[in-house]
């Protein structure tokens, strides 16, 4: 094989998901009546902001090798703590701050700050009680729900401060604010891992612990690092999870956790750990969101999409497998 | 020998009821080549790990430049400039050579007050760094996980070689290793040793021992069974040392 066919092999097996991502966008554009719109584009993209920063956050942790399953507690908890604050009816307190903008940075540190207290406990418990992060985080997965349920008594917040509410309204350039905060939130975190020695560091770690912390890398303090960061970006995630409901209800994205390890593991990122990179997760995100749109599109019952989802994941690890061999052959 | 880069003093590790090491002494000293002699489970390894700050001894002393020293962890041994080639090579198959080489210490430049690696500069070193050992590997970009075991080997060789440090540990570098690639290797080792470096050489051929190093201590379980210049003794008498025939040296066996 010559090193060019080699190299353009090589680029589609590390870009296949988003390949995988026009290919089914122009498939539905073709056979789905008015799905080749803007607005349906537009639509795609604001529909997986919250799952896409989610995502971010579980593919950090999931490239170190490590896992949490907290994710969707968290993004609850800090929506939580967002809602009942600054919301004015149900359960909501209605504080008000003056000036009014003054409720934005507020509220954006308190879902950060909720985030990355649990993000800290789930590092500590895996790096220096050395227990399995998976057992670790499933607890956190029940307890941080738990917590939700008692502080809002099962009950919601409604009608957010309209100040904090503006980042869903105002558009930009066909896309409201909080959807550009997730891409924002993709372009930073992909340049962290691709171009600093801390990304580097995770991926490393990911790929072989034992090598890294014989190089001399500070193995546990970067595992700390990543967890709180999850943890924080799953804050980040329940701040415009609350801002998109205006609010924030006990059993607030439930079922989130699942999407989001679909869309990472369909982004070419390996459980194993040390293998992916944040430009395919949120394809994979895109693509999720694309196949949601369709079935919406097409009328079929929603229920389906848990279906299809499903059978994308088995898909993708399918893939993820074949990819290998390939690579093998290659090599 | 000239004057002690690191000196051991009854450096004991055991586990629970096991002694891996019952008490070791011996030094090295500044531009000398050790070679660590003993039989498989003699605790050879276990001594490379302590003094590269991977495990903590049980008891006993290290000297390192005169200074009392015990690493708790590699990055302080590192720190203090040991560099270890691990038996179980230390890569991460998952990235490629470049980052490999760098590993813990890459080459950044600030942007905006963060650090960016510099990926060029890292390039360039390492092809630098490969080129005048005479490996050849295809691509700097290509994960290690495609390379051969030579070719990983060459790159853990080549990393201490350029880093350098004041003490170098190998454990079984050249397992991987052809005929004129191990030729090579005891070279650069000697090389390192010109240039004032202490070096530490575990392997299990007679022949490379006696073919790079200065000094040969034995080690046999847990104890040094012998410490003699390579130019006062011959392949024959260090096999009795490991095999317990002849005990010559320091240390109460048991």
């Amino acid at each position: 094989m010559n090193p060019r066919t080699r190299h353009a092999l090589e680029f589609a097996l590390d870009n296949l998901v988003w390949f995988m991502l026009v290919f089914v966008l122009v498939v539905f554009s073709i056979f789905i009546p008015n799905y080749f719109q803007l607005g349906i584009f537009a639509n795609i993209v604001e529909a997986s902001s919250v799952l896409g920063v989610m995502s971010i956050g579980l593919a950090l942790v999931i490239i170190t090798g490590h896992m949490d399953l907290s994710v969707e507690s968290v993004a609850a908890l800090s929506a939580m703590a967002v809602g009942i604050l600054f919301c004015s009816a149900g359960i909501g307190l209605g504080v008000q701050l003056q000036p009014e903008w003054l409720m934005v940075p507020v509220s954006l540190l308190l879902a950060l700050v909720v985030g990355g207290i649990i993000g800290s406990i789930n590092g500590y418990l895996v790096v220096k009680v050395k227990m399995s992060a998976f057992i670790i985080t499933l607890a956190s997965y029940i307890w941080v729900r738990g917590l939700v349920l008692v502080i809002s008594g099962g009950r919601s917040a409604q009608d957010l401060a309209p100040a904090i509410r503006w980042f869903g309204i105002q558009r930009l350039l066909g896309l409201p604010l909080t959807a550009w905060i997730a891409i924002s939130c993709f372009v930073v975190f992909s340049l962290i891992m691709a171009k600093t020695p801390f990304g580097r560091h995770l991926v490393m770690i990911g790929g072989n612990e034992t090598a890294t912390f014989r190089a001399g890398i500070r193995v546990n303090r970067n595992l700390v690092v990543a967890f709180v960061l999850a943890g924080a970006i799953a804050g980040l995630a329940g701040w415009l999870l609350a801002i998109r409901t205006s609010g924030a209800t006990a059993n607030l994205g439930v079922g989130l956790l699942f999407n989001a390890f679909a869309a990472v593991v369909i982004g070419g990122v390996s459980l194993k750990g040390g293998v992916g990179t944040l430009p395919g997760v949120y394809a994979g995100v895109l693509l999720l969101s694309a196949i949601n749109t369709a079935i919406n599109l097409m009328g079929l019952p929603a229920n389906f999409t848990q279906v299809i989802h499903g059978l994308l994941v088995l898909a993708a690890v399918l893939l993820d497998a074949f990819k290998q061999t390939i690579r093998q052959r290659l090599a | 020998m000239s004057e002690p880069l690191l000196v051991l003093d009854n450096v004991a590790k055991n586990y629970g009821a096991i002694d891996a090491l019952k008490g070791i002494s011996f030094s090295i000293g500044k531009g000398e080549v050790v070679a660590l002699l003993g039989d498989n489970g003699a605790g050879k390894s276990t001594l490379v790990k302590i003094i590269a700050g991977g495990l903590e001894p049980t008891s006993g002393r290290m000297l390192f430049e005169g200074k009392e020293f015990l690493a708790k962890s590699p990055a302080e041994a590192k720190a203090a400039g040991i560099e270890t080639v691990y038996q179980d090579l230390s890569l991460c198959t998952n990235v490629d050579v470049v980052a490999n080489f760098f590993m813990g210490r890459e080459i950044t430049k600030k942007f905006l007050g963060v650090p960016v690696l510099d990926e060029p500069a890292m390039e360039q070193v390492v092809e630098k760094a490969l080129a005048s050992a005479g490996t050849r590997i295809p691509s700097l970009r290509t994960n290690v996980e495609h390379l051969s075991g030579g070719q990983r080997q060459a790159i853990e060789l080549n990393r201490f070689v350029h880093f350098g440090g004041k003490l170098v540990l190998l454990d079984e570098p050249f397992a991987a290793l052809g005929v004129e690639q191990t030729r090579r290797g005891l070279d650069m080792i000697r090389q390192v040793a010109s240039q004032g470096i202490g070096v530490v050489i575990i392997t299990h051929i007679m022949q490379q021992a006696f073919q790079v190093a200065d000094r040969i201590v034995v080690i046999r379980q847990g104890v040094v069974a012998g410490d003699v210049a390579r130019n006062k003794t011959s392949p024959d008498a260090v096999i009795n040392m490991i095999t317990g025939e002849t005990l010559a040296g320091a240390g109460p066996a048991g």
